[in-house]
């Protein structure tokens, strides 16, 4: 059930009995800007963890504990061209409660609580507390800077970079940059914090065995203006190089983390985009794809090898965990794997089976309240819904010619190695 | 037959049995529910690595990693590979082996007949060669690699190997490069024709399913193999550390932006057996979170004072043959962050009657958490610990939680730490 609730504002409702819980997810979404990315990351943190009516983090846990664990969280995520800040809420549905005791039902007391994050923070003076924003600013940064202890991760950051040279807003992590966040002043953040509530489309999402009436009911009190929102294209298109960018570095590394970029303009709203999902499953989205099969299973030189692909901005990429020295060879394992598909090679088993597991997992997300809910922000973006059925039939009717038109789109971009050097490799 | 087992007020049913090859069935079916999930686990882990091997008489120390190197080679079979059975149907298909379990499963939404009978076939006729046994060596290798550059897990991984420094559980699950290669196919059949047994074994089913027809499909199955009579196990007791035999503090460099510190609590108690070992485990879990979750008054003044951040975690688990609790985090001040942490474990009688006020709390948000988990058709099937709780469930973990009283906690408490020996690992940059 789709409501709007004002200009701007949107409310889907997923009426199910299937869950023990009710979700809530509300969505900010922005225009992606290289400048707002780390105020946003840093606002997400602050509001996260108190509210007036909650001044410290325990507090609020507290409150959390006497809706019997309730999940809270909230989140930044960039998509295409757009930023998120995504709060989510999940309380138990005190049907399966042994007592419940409480006047009001726990659904509503998560929306209390939401609409205590989002518009009642604690600002003593007007604004932030000075201890708990240096302290999150802080928290905030060291947490950046261990994600570059995940090897993994780190190899991935520096493809991005490599890939979107010059894009800064498409570089950067959803959680910014540590130069930028050691400026940040509580002003410029609550500058940035009025901007989101006046802004930002505002998509609010529910599932659970809820009424619609409850839940604009629930909505009713929360202060959110009428907005005007722009609609600019949420995919981003870039023109791609005609070199290979080049990158590596040293690491104290045993395993040589070996990461592969690709141009792939086809996007969410483009006729080819399950072909392209489909291509993407047979090179390597899935254990059974060509990469996972001749780089893992008949050449042994890795444990994971796999690619993905994102129809919000046109990017294939692809990851193999390996010996240093065996990096030509895996490149080139990966290349014929490409170009077997651009030739369309591909056999009718492998495409049954990979179609066979994209129709799974899309069944198997309607299990998922998280995913129903998530999956609901794609949707409300592209202004696409394809019903399940449709679907189908479109997924079925992918050709082997479908996934060789898409595969010859791909052209690579940037190669990026983080490795051990010779003193590791063994 | 199946014994029902109906839970009114969360509106599930439970559905067990135990065939007459001594195969454990559990079967849960969802309602709404579009996926299956299925789980086969055998009771073998990383370490029984020495044992009598089914029909010989003379107790045989295996090569480190067999375990793993054994689940990994199942999948492959003289002319195909199970995940391509499953990958005809669309299903997604995994294994993973832990200390002291090996477990095979697959989700699907379609086809669940068919799916297992892949699961049954390929966990129950196994096909090792010298060629395919060698073939997977380098992509373990690769695994072991992996991990040895995950900070993370070196970090939990290390604070065991201090806390069991004698028994196989300070061994890596998946051994080293040196272990692996002296694997032989005749190896991994010694390890299977003993562990693989189905009297050893489980198979949890839950999701989109009819328990009836899927016990007769899962009978079916059974009865068409051959399995010969169950027989006893024999693993090799491991030696045993004692308390003095654990190193208080170990520190280690690895690339990390900042300290990683892991404080690692072993009982040297004895757990108790079945039913009451899940309340035990139940209230040392309930423990730890009145003394460190972040609703403890504790929580806010290391927070405060920038002793611990949003990296802090904490974890106590029972393992056949070991338990042990676990605090980690990231630290700028590794010394402040142990003083502190121990203080509190020091005087953790005192701390926990500080914190009786917070008790109901501190329940309620394990029971929102557990009914939460019943969401999920994996955390149902997962939480199934077979042998180690005699043959517990989620609703049993749930009953048990809802029936307990603050003074249980004190019991316990006072068993578990005043036997217990301590170290900590710390990882520095």
């Amino acid at each position: 059930m789709h409501f709007r609730i004002r200009d701007g504002v949107t409310l889907d409702l997923l009426p199910t009995k299937q869950f023990k819980t009710i979700g809530i997810k509300v969505d900010f979404v922005a225009p992606l800007q290289a400048t707002a990315i780390t105020a946003r990351a840093l606002l997400a943190q602050v509001l996260e963890t108190s509210t007036a009516a909650y001044p410290t983090q325990t507090a609020l846990a507290r409150q959390l504990s006497r809706l019997y664990g309730a999940s809270f969280g909230i989140s930044v995520i960039k998509l295409g061209t757009k930023h998120v800040i995504r709060l989510t809420v999940s309380v138990v549905d005190e049907q399966y409660l042994d007592q419940f005791m409480d006047k009001t039902p726990l659904f509503e007391q998560g929306m209390a609580l939401l609409r205590a994050v989002l518009f009642d923070p604690l600002l003593p003076q007007g604004n932030f507390d000075p201890a708990t924003f240096t302290q999150q600013r802080q928290n905030l940064l060291t947490a950046i800077k261990s994600l570059d202890d995940d090897k993994q991760y780190l190899a991935n950051r520096r493809l991005q970079e490599l890939l979107f040279t010059g894009q800064p807003a498409q570089a950067m992590s959803a959680l910014g940059d540590i130069t930028t966040l050691g400026e940040l002043s509580a002003t410029a953040v609550l500058q940035t914090y009025h901007d989101m509530l006046a802004n930002d489309a505002v998509h609010v999402a529910v599932i659970g065995d809820v009424t619609p009436e409850r839940v604009q009911t629930a909505l009713a009190d929360w202060p959110l203006a009428e907005r005007t929102v722009a609609d600019p294209s949420l995919y981003y298109r870039w023109e791609k190089r005609d070199h290979v960018q080049q990158g590596d570095d040293l690491a104290p590394v045993v395993q040589a983390k070996l990461n592969l970029g690709y141009q792939l303009p086809v996007y969410r709203d483009d006729a080819d985009f399950l072909p392209a999902v489909v291509f993407n499953a047979a090179f390597g989205g899935s254990p059974l794809s060509l990469l996972f099969t001749n780089v893992r299973e008949k050449a042994s030189l890795a444990y994971y090898a796999s690619s993905g692909y994102s129809p919000f901005t046109g990017t294939l990429s692809v990851q193999a965990g390996i010996q240093a020295e065996n990096q030509d060879r895996v490149v080139a394992i990966i290349g014929d794997q490409l170009r077997a598909l651009q030739r369309g090679e591909l056999s009718a088993e492998l495409l049954a089976e990979v179609k066979a597991g994209l129709l799974n997992a899309r069944l198997a997300g309607l299990d998922s309240p998280q995913r129903r809910l998530t999956g609901l922000l794609n949707s409300q973006l592209t202004h696409l819904n394809e019903p399940l059925k449709e679907w189908q039939e479109s997924l079925a009717a992918v050709t082997v010619a479908d996934v060789q038109r898409v595969a010859q789109k791909v052209t690579l971009q940037a190669t990026y190695c983080l490795h051990g050097g010779a003193q590791h490799a063994e | 037959m199946l014994n029902k087992q109906v839970y009114d007020r969360l509106g599930e049913t439970i559905y067990q049995t135990t065939l007459t090859n001594g195969l454990k069935v559990i079967l849960m079916p969802k309602a709404g529910f579009h996926k299956t999930f299925a789980i086969m686990t055998t009771d073998y882990g990383s370490t029984d690595n020495e044992f009598v091997p089914r029909g010989q008489t003379e107790p045989i120390r295996f090569p480190d990693g067999i375990a793993h190197f054994l689940e990994h080679k199942l999948f492959e079979k003289k002319d195909h590979d199970a995940f391509d059975l499953f990958g005809q149907y669309g299903a997604s298909a995994n294994a993973f082996t832990s200390f002291t379990q090996t477990s095979y499963l697959f989700s699907t939404t379609s086809h669940l007949k068919e799916n297992l009978d892949i699961l049954l076939d390929f966990v129950q006729q196994p096909y090792f060669t010298a060629a395919t046994v060698n073939k997977e060596k380098g992509i373990i290798g690769q695994e072991i690699q992996m991990y040895d550059d995950d900070p993370g897990w070196q970090s939990y991984f290390g604070m065991i190997g201090q806390l069991y420094p004698k028994e196989p559980l300070h061994i890596d699950i998946a051994g080293t490069v040196d272990t692996i290669d002296k694997i032989t196919a005749d190896d991994l059949y010694a390890a299977y024709n003993t562990f693989y047994q189905p009297s050893n074994m489980s198979l949890v089913v839950v999701g989109q399913l009819d328990p009836e027809e899927t016990l007769d499909w899962v009978t079916a199955n059974q009865d068409s193999k051959d399995f010969g009579p169950a027989e006893p196990i024999k693993r090799i007791p491991s030696p045993q550390a004692t308390p003095a035999d654990i190193v208080p503090a170990v520190t280690r460099h690895l690339s990390v932006t900042r300290p990683k510190v892991s404080i690692g609590i072993r009982g040297f108690n004895q757990v108790p057996r079945g039913r009451a070992g899940l309340a035990y485990s139940v209230a040392l879990s309930l423990l730890f979170d009145l003394l460190f979750n972040d609703t403890s008054d504790n929580y806010l003044r290391l927070y405060d004072a920038n002793v611990i951040d949003d990296s802090f975690g904490y974890d106590f688990q029972v393992q056949r043959g070991a338990q042990f609790a676990q605090l980690a985090g990231d630290t700028d001040d590794p010394e402040t962050f142990i003083s502190e942490l121990t203080a509190i474990l020091d005087d953790a009688p005192a701390q926990l009657k500080a914190a009786e006020s917070q008790f109901e709390l501190v329940k309620r948000e394990a029971i929102g958490r557990i009914i939460g988990a019943i969401n999920s058709v994996e955390a149902i099937a997962n939480q199934y610990d077979g042998p180690l709780f005699a043959g517990a469930t989620i609703f049993d973990e749930l009953a048990t939680l809802e029936g307990m009283q603050f003074t249980d906690l004190k019991d316990v408490t006072q068993t578990f730490l005043t036997n217990s020996q301590r170290t900590t690992y710390t990882i520095l940059p």
